[in-house]
Formats: C-alpha cells, sequence, structure tokens
C-alpha cells in the first residue's frame, strides 16, 4: 500500500495535482479578466473596484495561496517533463500523429513549452503591476488606471502581451480538456460538450486579454490618439 | 510492387542500432505486412545474411505479439488493427516505408524489433488478476451483472496488451493498458476482493518500470488495435483516489 504522501507523486497523483493546481489557475484567471473588463468603464470605476478588492483584509492570504497553487504547478509539470523524457530515452526516427480520435494537438505537443513563456512572463508581468510605480488616487488606493495605461503605452510590450495571450490561449486549450480527465471526470455524454466547451472558453479568455491590451494602448491618455 | 524498406537492425540489447535500407521487388497487395516481411527475410537468409527479427505469434489480430511501428504509427495507418492484419495493398508501389521496434525505456530491444514487454507482465502480476477458490466451474449466471456493466467491463478487457500505447505516447505512459485491466476488474463483482489493493500496486509497479505519466493526449486510443477509449484512465484515476481515501494502513 502507498504511503499517503506517495500518492501525489505517483504517475496518477503527479496528474491529479497537476489537474487541480491548473485548474484553479484557470479559475483564477477569469476572475483576472472579468476585473480587467472593468478598464473599460473608466478609471474612477476601475480604481474604485481595485480600490475595494484590495482593501479586502483576506487578501494577502488569497495572494500567498495562489503563489503556492502557482509554484506547485510548475514544479510538478517541470517534474513530470523531466521523467516522461527519460521513459523514451531512444527517440523514433518516425514519428506522426495517430489521428482520430486522439485529442493530439500543436496546443498538447507544446505545453512545455507554452508554460515555460507563461512562466517568463507572469514574472514581468507581475513585477510590472503588482511591484510597479505606484501613484495615489485621490478617492482611495492606487491609480491602477494610469498604471495600466503606462505599463501599455509601449509598442513592444503591447505586443509582447499579445504574444503572450496567444500562448495562454494554447496553453488553456490542451489545458482545461486536460484538467477534466486528468481529475478523473468522464460522462460519454457530457465530456464531449465539457472539453469543447473549455476550448471555446481557452480562446475567449485569450482574444479578451488582447481586446484590454489592444484597448489601453489605443486610448493612452494625451497622446492624441482616440479617447473613448 | 517495389517498395523501399528502412528497417531497424540492431544484434542485441546492449549494442547501437541503426536503420536499414532494403529494395523489395516482389511484393504482392495481398501480403499481410508481417508475410512481406517474411518475403524479406527469406531474401536475406539465401544470401546468408541475418534475418530481421520481429515478434508475431496468431497473425489474427488476437494475441498482441506483433510490434511494430510503421511510418510513424504503432501498427500502422489503419484504425483499430494490429500489424498482422494490416496489408500491403494500403501501401503504394514506389513508397518508402520506415519499421521500428516500441520505444520505451521500459521495453528495451532484444533484437532488431523485438523489445522485451515484461513489464507489462510485472504490472499484472502486481495486481492485474483475481483470488478465488478452486472446484467445480461455477455457474456463469449465478452472479447478476448489468447488462450496460458488463458491456464496458468487456470492452475494456479486449486489451491484447500489445504495448502500442506505450509506444505512441510521447511520454511511454502504459495508463491506458493498466486503465484497460483496471476497469474490467473493477466494474465486475470477481474483481471487488482486490479492488483498491490492485489499483495502488499496478501504478506503483508501472512507475517502478519507468514508463512516464499521461499528459491525457489520447494517441494511446487511437493507435489501439482493441480501441479501448481513454475513459478507461479516468476510471483508473477514480479508482486511484478512492484507494488512497479508503487505504486502511
Ligand atoms: S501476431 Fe497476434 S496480434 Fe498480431
Amino acid at each position: 500500500m502507498a504511503s499517503r504522501s506517495g500518492v501525489f507523486s505517483s504517475s496518477v497523483g503527479t496528474k491529479i495535482v497537476i489537474g487541480i493546481t491548473g485548474f484553479a489557475l484557470f479559475l483564477y484567471l477569469l476572475i483576472h479578466i472579468a476585473g480587467n473588463l472593468m478598464v473599460f468603464f473608466g478609471p474612477a470605476f476601475f480604481n474604485r473596484y481595485a480600490y475595494v478588492l484590495e482593501s479586502n483584509p483576506l487578501l494577502p492570504l488569497v495572494e500567498l495561496g495562489l503563489l503556492a497553487v502557482f509554484l506547485i504547478h510548475v514544479y510538478k509539470t517541470l517534474r513530470m517533463f523531466l521523467s516522461n523524457q527519460d521513459a523514451r530515452p531512444k527517440a523514433y526516427a518516425v514519428k506522426r500523429p495517430a489521428g482520430n480520435p486522439s485529442r493530439k494537438t500543436f496546443a498538447s505537443s507544446t505545453m512545455i513549452v507554452s508554460g515555460l513563456w507563461l512562466l517568463v512572463f507572469i514574472v514581468i508581468h507581475v513585477k510590472a503591476f503588482r511591484y510597479g510605480t505606484e501613484y495615489e488616487w485621490p478617492a482611495g488606493g492606487r491609480d491602477l488606471y494610469r498604471q495600466e495605461m503606462e505599463n501599455l503605452s509601449n509598442p513592444l510590450m503591447v505586443a509582447f502581451y499579445i504574444l503572450s495571450m496567444t500562448v495562454v490561449g494554447s496553453h488553456l486549450f490542451h489545458g482545461i480538456a486536460s484538467a477534466v480527465q486528468s481529475l478523473g471526470l468522464n460522462h460519454p455524454k457530457w465530456t464531449p460538450r465539457v472539453l469543447l466547451a473549455g476550448k471555446i472558453v481557452a480562446a475567449l479568455i485569450a482574444v479578451g486579454f488582447m481586446i484590454i491590451a489592444a484597448w489601453v494602448y489605443m486610448n493612452q491618455p494625451g497622446t492624441g490618439r482616440v479617447h473613448v | 510492387m517495389r517498395l523501399t524498406l528502412k528497417i531497424w537492425r540492431q544484434a542485441g540489447p546492449t549494442v547501437a542500432g541503426r536503420l536499414v535500407e532494403y529494395i523489395e521487388d516482389h511484393v504482392s497487395p495481398d501480403m499481410s505486412f508481417l508475410e512481406m516481411l517474411d518475403v524479406v527475410n527469406e531474401g536475406l537468409i539465401k544470401k546468408g545474411e541475418d534475418a530481421i527479427a520481429f515478434d508475431s505469434d496468431c497473425r489474427e489480430g488476437i494475441c498482441g505479439m506483433c510490434s511494430l511501428v510503421v511510418n510513424g504509427v504503432p501498427h500502422g495507418p489503419d484504425r483499430g488493427t494490429t500489424v498482422c492484419q494490416l496489408h500491403m495493398r494500403r501501401f503504394k508501389d514506389g513508397d518508402t516505408i520506415t519499421i521500428e521496434p516500441w520505444r520505451a525505456a521500459a521495453f528495451p530491444v532484444v533484437k532488431d524489433l523485438v523489445v522485451d514487454r515484461g513489464a507489462f507482465d510485472r504490472i499484472i502480476a502486481a495486481g492485474g488478476y483475481v483470488s478465488f477458490n478452486c472446484g467445480g466451474a461455477p455457474d456463469g449466471n449465478a452472479i447478476p451483472i448489468p447488462k450496460d456493466i458488463a458491456d464496458v467491463a468487456m470492452d475494456s478487457a479486449a486489451c491484447i496488451g500489445c504495448g502500442a500505447c506505450v509506444a505512441a505516447c510521447k511520454n511511454a505512459s502504459a495508463h491506458l493498458f493498466m486503465s484497460a485491466k483496471i476497469s474490467q476488474l473493477a466494474l465486475l463483482p470477481q474483481g471487488q476482493p482486490e479492488r483498491y489493493r490492485r489499483v495502488t500496486a499496478m501504478v506503483a509497479q508501472a512507475d517502478a518500470e519507468g514508463f512516464g505519466s499521461c499528459s491525457n493526449e489520447g494517441e494511446c486510443e487511437a493507435v489501439c488495435p482493441k480501441e479501448i477509449p481513454i475513459s478507461n484512465i479516468a476510471r483508473m484515476t477514480r479508482e486511484y483516489v478512492k484507494a488512497a481515501l479508503t487505504a486502511s494502513k
């Protein structure tokens, strides 16, 4: 009988941990994008929303939890990737995808690449927004609206963000469906629908974030660009 | 038909191998893939060369011995078909066909296209069995099993243990193989006594053998000659969680 600590390090347990943490990160992204959409309502609304969120005393705890989930996801996937490499030391001279009903896609074959990209992106992103220059907002809290405008005023930065959102979409395109399977959920009627929905949501999240970044760039205050 | 064959030749487990090219001029479209290799071997033997070693037994798709990766796909291009049931009419005159053995750390090459699949036997020995008392044959209908459950168990039991799932998986994972046996026995009353011990022991054995984990791509299902679905892998996960939660020690 495997010890309880060993349960999460077996090949099945690893999948479960990666699935749970991945799914939690996906749920976080849903909240994240919902919050970001507030930027369309202007600085007063956006900063007010941010202030309410940041004045919640539980926030540091939630942040720590999120960080832990993120780090576990990264650590477990890297460990799994490396041991999976060992499982096939000699590569095939010719290897082709087997086709239907396989779920193999470009996205599923590049999870480690998209994942590592996102790791770098998240470090840059969190540094710019969480630990960037702070401006006071008269009605309370930070002027996050101004911070976002400034962070996304450089076209190269905007391009990097938009590219990274494609990577997010790709990671989720396989990731959401994969988490469902990793958690052992399978229903003849519902699973195909859930998998399809996962792909649609992945695309929506990616496109949503891209629109936000592009909108912020095109609505820079005092640049003569359109301001709606 | 004239074919160019690139075949993996490796004299033994510890020596390096390589792809060797052979031209075969007289291939009939009616031959099976293995008969085609037999013809190649006859030619080699006539020339005094070492015949190509490959596994086969029943040659009718039921034993799971044949194990060739044909042009990058285990068991070749046909769905739900072992390579012994693949026929040369599936190829065109002038084609080049690359033939390799299953590739996995847990399936070391014995010679040429033959690999040692003893790891699968050890996984089965770890838990893929049921215990019952000897004696007279029990009445087949004494234990009622709902038809839908019996059907799913039967579909899982169709696994012939060929290892194509491992060969196709980018992680060389044995999850589909294990999950088929675990599902079959977990669904049936006869499998209940060892139910949770079984899943824990089989997963531990597969990990110890050096098979990889599962990325949910489902290449295994697509190459499986018995078309065993990855819903079995989801069931194995549920069994594994239940076993962890109900472990007595
Ligand atoms: S030789 Fe028996 S299944 Fe192919």
